[in-house]
């Protein structure tokens, strides 16, 4: 035990400590620290003011309370004390600063991290020789911000703000902002500019030649309301989902497969892309959106949307290895259950809140009101899901506990089947060791290769009493002394040597091809089970007049895999003058046959070919010979009493398959989920939430204290809100999805507004759409933020769609994308909106734009599974996603590209390359780089190149192609100078190539 | 909070002000600069030893104890039981036997250090190679274990490292990518394409797949078979679109991107001449074919059974087209041997027999990176060109089956050579190759990847992108720089 002195003087504590080989040092300090003991009030600040806080923010993360590694704690002076690694007033022989000293530049604490400096070390030793101070009442704190003085957790003003009359809301708060920095606001762009910024921003299309004339008239007509006619058209299309609902597939980290190693398949991922854009057209209440993509489930019990919504949680990337392989009986299995938790409560967080909670997984957050505390909470919410199938419609709740329940019984009786059939074998290996060895052994040395043509198979019958039968036709009546038959060999279902082989049979023969008249019975194995011979060949001597037809008929088949057969490898008949085989290539007919060459087939029966385990004659006698003795002791082994077992096991499982193939299969979808079939070790929690602990420092291997379901005080009214009792699932999970939509939340309006005007404007007012924490950036406009934000809470239909109807109507968006010097040397970024910012059409709508101008765009194959433009090979294990394999002339993948498969190990190349949304993080905005590959892409693709081809047949036939073929592309007509530079190009080189140029043109992957 | 050096800005600008777009145009123009003049890149945090860099990766997880850390006592306690005096939990079976390798160690160079001969031509490059026996892991899960040793995390969603050293450096060339990948022709590895993703840094500095020795080594390099685009339609076609373009910039100016994508059209097609000409092989002397052991059938050697001349043509191909890649401005190649975990197996996750597949797929790799290191020496190049030889995890000293090994991510080697590099052992493993032999001072992937960024000139906490509220770092909060390997 340590030993330790404390000298106590007025609300201060001096530490001394020592080792016990120290003793004689600690008296001695003891002493020091009496003479020291006067000054150490005034020492209490050099604590509070300089040590605590290094001590803070250097050791304690590792050395608390909660968490005292090494048996240190930093938290109370006591913890210091037990430790005895400080002797007060002597600081060499204060072993705290022998660790933190270090010796070529390496100290042995701070473990993880650089040493502390020379000036900090002087602190420290400054502060033992002083004494080593530590106020009673000073507990040192792991630093966390407690502070909610930030613009976005401020509170949102509890009602509009009042705009004049006749002003629009966006171009008042816009204009102010203009006006007080000297910028000058660009003038509205012209109609065909404005048309296709719009038709692009909200449907991610082209506008069609008609759409743009009609609007052009119209705008002629009545700028203002040809303009609001227009938004409420294209508000109104169904495309408008699906140029929105990739905005929101790419911040939910949707892809359609799992990810990490092996990367398998999600089939049921789809229906969750559909809900997503369905959402979006149906203007569904945004709170209403966001407590789907939580707690569906518990909040609208019975709606399909319920269940579709949480496809939201399970989205992101799932490690398969992790769950099913290695479970979480394993610290492995456990630690990926970890990492799985923390995406779903990371992307509920960012996405929603733009918060970012994960910070708080191995220290408080470092500067935004959050505690480990609070974390560990919301992984204490999502305690019970997991990510799989489950059903959302077309099976009632009842039939799906049912099949659930059934799924489980039937694993439960094959693992008992699997028992009784391995106990068995273990009794009969036991008995047959010596002689097993011994086979294998002959086997080793003799082992003969095994030919494809392995003999006749019938087709297969799912009863065993069934007469099935093999005719040999030897041309004329042949005398014949001997029929031999040839058993086939087949490893399936590992059954081998006498693979087929009837178990009942009769051999007759006749010369009359029926079988009608004058049949002779050359040998009846019918009445009574024969054993299996093996590879053996079955021998029957015959004496009968000469014969033309043989005839074998299987009167109880061999049993397969649940089903039965009859199968032969060879048929010998011996007899004329020289007593050969006469049987040899001659024609066979059947009852049925299965013929799958060279392995199975009628003609096998006369080929001369039949397996024999071994090459050696002798070998093989020796080997047969062993084989029955072990058959009879096998025999002798069977247990009545088992194969009743057996049988009894046999039947429940038929029952239960039964039962279940009855059932509905219901709609499924991959979402969060308490309930679902079992897969190697992943495992359904049923509801029951797993423990959650406190981690500290993020570490599994130190939990700390159990946390119950809470969510973090972000704002005044949800400071209250942690609770210190376990709920339910479904009751975790609405409390966050109400929560998330709490009228009072500052953080869930302001992040979608200005999401909604990212996704408008090209960018946000705040530029960090997924952070709003003082990490992030702070709002351009937080007036017009707030404005907006209070709209959407207070309107009642919560409506995006009259968000972005305002937003979209305004000044600000129609403005001309022209350059303006004057404006550009103050605000060069158009931070302030006095232009509309050019941006380039992402690659989702380059692919789509591609397929609609060329007149290949299926744009009415909407929903439902999504369509692969890949081709999997190896599916089995880690399916190999081959995009070069897939003909991009098929039209099944000429629909738009939120309706592809989107693969997270392999993604889609051409996209990628063009800066398509990576599914395994949250992308709030795309990146726009401009690379050498874009060209490559753009240029040599396979499928711009089966599109120019479309795209010149669309325009071919009309009077001006490259005028046609330029508007398509660009919106407007081409100027005279470069129509006939194309007109020119395309007499040289044809109207493919001039295509070709025109799909390459700034003009055309630009939006102005 | 940020200090003034242009790694740092570019970090700031990226998020603040500018814009990914402006950064990604920032760099071309910047490259143009940096190729006009061309001294040290600027704005290294200190003086580099290497200019570029060869991950070689070994997927599946490479057994160090049948391979560069020898162990006698399996040797010698070889079919015992295997009693490390601790509970172990793998990840597949429960521990078997101890089970020696089933290579014979020699030593090797003037250090003397211990190779397995299956490694053997390693051998005459040996004193170059420093060897760190005593890395450790996170999970022996394959997946996780891939990317922490490709991005420095166990889970999906961040920049590999090479992605970073792309951000952070640029391009040496614009003909060709910074960042090249050379995949295992039969298949990707754990987390197919996210072990080079830039993720939330600028797509331009993802790793670009080039397949030497395939029929496309790069997507889209060239036109595809066509009815009508011909060697002329081609090249008028780009003339005439450069006009086109230029003519609508100059009805827009102020708008820089405008001009970056004319430029990227006459930098695709420079790209097609240079990469065109660096897979060249035939350029190679038969001699250099020979040191890195390429089969006279080229890329089409049967491999319908795992073996040693196939698996030497394939890594050796790869191994030889990154030297000729760095020669001509490439930043950072990533190497790979071994394909996901399908079966018939062609990785190094040796579950069921060790000899089978180490067999070959090592013998493959020593004798591609010996030529490599041999090759880069004999160049010069060796002195600023850093290799790092890694794997997931390692495998364990007991027996799996009766002739394989689980995973062991509780210890497993990578090492350094090349690019200021001193050859040498740094940190040990226990007895068994179990653990660490110092288990409190392990050596971990950030301290790799520290070291890496530090020979490059950059100090690993200073390269840093902020992504939602952290500023992000190839090293997480972690990394000590391996200052006892280097020069």
């Amino acid at each position: 035990m340590l030993s330790s002195d404390v000298y106590r003087t007025a609300g201060s504590t001096s530490v001394i400590v020592s080792l016990p080989n120290r003793a004689r040092v600690s008296l001695l300090a003891a002493a020091i620290c009496a003479l020291f003991g006067s000054t150490a009030i005034a020492d209490d600040d050099l604590f509070r003011d300089r040590v605590a806080p290094l001590l803070e923010r250097r050791c304690l993360s590792c050395h608390n309370a909660r968490d005292a590694k090494g048996d240190l704690s930093l938290t109370t002076a006591a913890g210091l004390m037990e430790a005895g690694y400080v002797v007060a007033g002597d600081p060499a022989g204060s072993h705290l600063l022998d660790v933190v000293t270090p010796v070529d530049g390496r100290a042995s604490m701070p473990k993880d991290g650089d040493p502390l400096t020379a000036d900090e070390i002087d602190l420290l030793r400054q502060w033992i020789a002083k004494g080593a101070a530590w106020p009673a009442d000073k507990r040192l704190e792991l630093p966390s911000v407690s502070s909610r003085d930030w613009w976005s957790l401020k509170p949102l003003p509890s009602q509009l703000s009042t705009i004049p009359e006749d002003t629009h809301p966006v171009d008042h708060f816009l204009n102010a902002e203009l006006a007080r920095r000297g910028l000058t606001a660009l003038p509205a762009a012209d109609a065909i500019t404005r048309l296709r910024r719009l038709t692009y921003d909200l449907t991610g299309l082209p506008p069609t030649l008609t759409e743009i004339d009609t609007f052009v008239a119209a705008d002629k007509a009545d700028p203002a309301r040809a303009w609001e006619e227009l938004v409420d058209r294209l508000l109104a299309s169904p495309t408008f989902g699906e140029k929105w609902g990739q905005h929101w597939l790419d911040v939910a980290r949707y892809a359609e497969t799992h990810g990490y190693d092996k990367d398998k398949l999600r089939p049921n991922a789809w229906p969750y892309r559909d809900y997503v854009i369905r959402s979006l057209n149906d203007d569904k209440p945004y709170n209403r959106f966001v407590q789907e993509q939580v707690a569906g489930d518990a909040l609208f019990p019975g709606d399909p949307d319920g269940v579709l919504g949480l496809g939201f949680l399970a989205a992101g990337p799932w490690d398969f290895i992790g769950h099913v392989e290695v479970g979480e009986q394993k610290l492995d299995g456990r630690l990926a259950k970890h990492l799985d938790r923390d995406e779903m409560v990371s992307a509920v967080f960012n996405v929603f809140l733009s918060t970012t909670v994960q910070c708080a997984q191995c220290h408080h957050h470092k500067f935004d009101p959050i505690r480990m505390e609070d974390y560990y909470r919301l992984h204490a919410v999502l305690a019970a899901v997991d990510r799989a199938d489950r059903v959302y419609a077309g099976l009632s709740g009842e039939q799906e506990q049912r099949r659930l329940e059934l799924v489980e019984a039937i694993r439960l009786l094959e693992i008992e089947e699997g028992k009784l059939k391995k106990q068995q074998q273990d009794r009969i290996a036991a008995k047959t060791g010596p002689l097993d060895r011994r086979l294998d052994e002959l086997m080793r040395q003799h082992a003969a290769p095994l030919r494809p043509e392995y003999g006749y198979h019938s087709a297969i019958s799912p009863t065993q009493d069934v007469a099935k039968w093999v005719q040999l036709d030897l041309g004329k009546a042949r005398p014949i002394q001997e029929v031999r038959l040839h058993p086939c060999f087949d490893h399936f279902n590992n059954i081998g040597a006498g693979f087929g082989f009837p178990v009942r049979y009769r051999i007759e023969g006749s010369n009359d091809p029926q079988f009608a008249q004058n049949v002779v019975l050359l040998n009846d194995a019918s009445s009574s089970d024969q054993p299996n011979p093996g590879t053996e060949a079955q021998s029957f001597a015959v004496t009968a007049p000469p014969l033309r037809y043989l005839r074998i008929t299987a009167t109880r088949l061999a049993p397969r895999q649940n089903d039965y057969i009859f199968a032969l490898a060879e048929i010998e008949a011996i007899g004329g003058e020289d007593g050969g085989n006469v049987a040899s290539g001659n024609a066979i007919t059947s009852l049925d046959s299965i013929e799958a060459h060279p392995r199975w087939s009628r003609k096998n029966l006369t080929d001369g070919i039949y397996h024999q385990e071994l090459s050696d004659a002798a070998a093989m006698a020796e080997y047969r010979s062993l084989s029955r003795q072990r058959a009879a002791v096998v025999a002798e082994l069977q247990s009545p009493e088992l194969e009743q077992q057996l049988q009894s096991l046999g039947q429940r499982l038929t029952a239960a398959r039964a039962e279940f193939s009855q059932l509905p299969a219901g709609k499924l979808i991959y979402a969060a989920t308490t309930s679902f079939q079992r897969s190697g070790n992943f495992v359904a929690t049923d509801g029951r939430s797993r423990e959650i602990h406190l981690l500290n420092r993020g570490d599994l291997k130190s939990p700390g204290d159990v946390m119950f379901p809470g969510t973090p005080p972000l704002w005044e009214t949800a400071a209250a809100s942690t609770t210190q009792k376990s709920l339910s699932d479904l009751e975790a999970r609405a409390t966050l999805a109400c929560y998330l939509t709490d009228h009072d939340n500052p953080l869930v309006w302001r992040s979608i507004v200005n999401r909604v005007w990212s996704w408008t404007f090209g960018h946000g007012l705040v530029e960090t759409p997924n952070d709003f924490g003082r990490m992030g950036q702070t709002p351009s406009h937080p007036e017009l933020l707030d404005h907006l934000a209070v709209r959407l809470r207070d309107d009642p239909r919560q409506s995006l769609k009259s968000l972005i109807r305002l937003l979209v109507t305004s000044e600000a968006y129609q403005r001309s994308a022209a350059h303006h010097a004057y404006n550009a040397a103050i605000d060069a970024n158009n931070t302030y909106r006095w232009r509309a910012d050019r941006r380039r059409l992402s690659a989702e709508e380059f692919r789509d734009s591609l397929l609609a101008i060329s007149g290949r765009l299926r744009l009415e194959d909407r929903s439902g599974p999504s369509f692969q433009d890949f081709v999997i090979e190896k599916p089995e294990h880690s399916p190999h996603y081959e995009y070069g394999l897939f003909d991009p002339a098929n039209p099944s993948a000429h629909r738009r590209t939120i309706y592809r498969f989107v693969v997270r190990s392999q993604p889609q190349p051409f996209l990628t390359t063009l800066d398509c949304a990576d599914p395994s993080i949250s992308v709030p905005r795309r990146d726009e780089s401009t690379t050498a590959l874009q060209a490559l892409a753009q240029w040599n693709n396979r499928l711009v190149e089966v599109m120019v081809r479309e795209f010149s047949n669309q325009v071919r036939e009309e009077g001006d192609p490259i005028g046609t073929a330029w508007r398509l592309a660009t919106g407007r007509a081409p100027s005279d100078d470069d129509r006939r530079a194309l007109v020119d190009y395309s007499a040289r080189h044809g109207l493919e190539n001039a295509c070709r140029v025109i799909l390459n043109l700034n003009e055309f992957v630009y939006i102005d | 909070m940020f200090d003034a050096s242009p790694l740092s800005r570019r970090g700031f600008m990226s998020h603040a002000s500018m814009g990914i777009a402006g950064i990604a145009l920032a760099d071309l123009f910047r490259r143009e600069g940096l190729l006009a003049n061309s001294a040290l890149p600027q704005g290294l945090h200190h003086p580099p030893r290497a200019r570029r860099v060869i991950q070689l990766f070994m997927a599946g997880a490479a057994s160090a104890v049948d391979l560069f850390d020898h162990k006698p006592l399996l040797t010698k306690k070889h079919g015992e039981p295997w009693d490390p005096g601790e509970q172990v939990e793998l990840f597949q079976s429960t521990p078997g036997a101890c089970l020696k390798s089933p290579w014979t160690f020699r030593p090797y160079g003037e250090s003397g250090k211990e190779l397995s001969d299956v490694v053997a031509p390693l051998g005459t490059v040996v004193d170059d190679i420093a060897f760190i026996h005593n890395v450790v892991g996170k999970t022996g899960v394959h997946s996780q274990g891939t990317l922490l040793q490709t991005t420095g995390f166990n889970m999906p969603g961040f920049p590999s490292c090479g992605s970073w050293i792309s951000y952070g450096l640029g391009s040496e060339t614009e003909n060709l990518p910074a960042f090249v990948v050379l995949p295992d022709h039969r298949g990707l590895a754990s987390n197919g394409a996210k072990n080079w993703s830039s993720a939330f840094l600028p797509a331009e500095h993802q790793g670009t797949v080039i397949r030497p020795g395939q029929a496309e080594p790069i997507a889209d390099l060239r036109p595809p078979a066509s009815s009508f685009i011909t060697a002329d339609s081609d090249h008028d076609g780009l003339d005439l679109l450069s006009r086109l373009n230029r003519r609508y910039a100059e009805e827009r100016s102020g708008d820089d991107r405008l001009s970056a994508r004319i430029r990227s059209y006459e930098l695709a097609a420079a790209m097609q001449l240079s990469a065109t000409e660096a897979l060249d092989l035939a350029q190679e002397p038969r001699y250099i074919h020979d040191l890195y052991g390429l089969a006279p059938e080229g890329p089409g050697v049967d491999d319908t059974t795992i073996n040693e001349k196939a698996e030497t043509e394939f890594f050796g191909r790869k191994c030889l087209v990154a030297r000729r890649l760095l020669e001509r401005g490439v930043r950072f190649v990533q190497i790979w041997s071994g394909n996901d975990n399908g079966f018939p197996r062609r990785n190094w996750d040796s579950h069921e027999d060790v000899h089978r597949d180490h067999g070959p797929l090592a013998a493959g790799m020593a004798r591609g990176t010996g030529a490599l290191i041999a090759d880069l020496k004999q160049r010069g190049l060796l002195d600023d060109t850093l290799i790092l030889w890694t794997t997931e995890f390692g495998r364990m000293p007991c027996s799996q089956g009766s002739q394989g090994r689980d995973h062991n991510p509780f210890v497993f080697t990578n090492w350094l050579c090349g690019g200021g590099v001193r050859g040498g052992v740094y940190g040990e493993s226990d007895e068994w190759g179990f653990k660490p032999l110092d288990r409190d001072h392990p050596t971990q992937v950030y301290d790799i990847h520290a070291t890496v960024l530090h020979q490059l000139g950059i100090d690993h906490t200073k390269l840093t992108l902020r992504h939602n509220g952290i500023d992000r770092r190839l090293t997480d909060v972690h990394g000590h720089v391996l200052h006892d390997l280097l020069l």
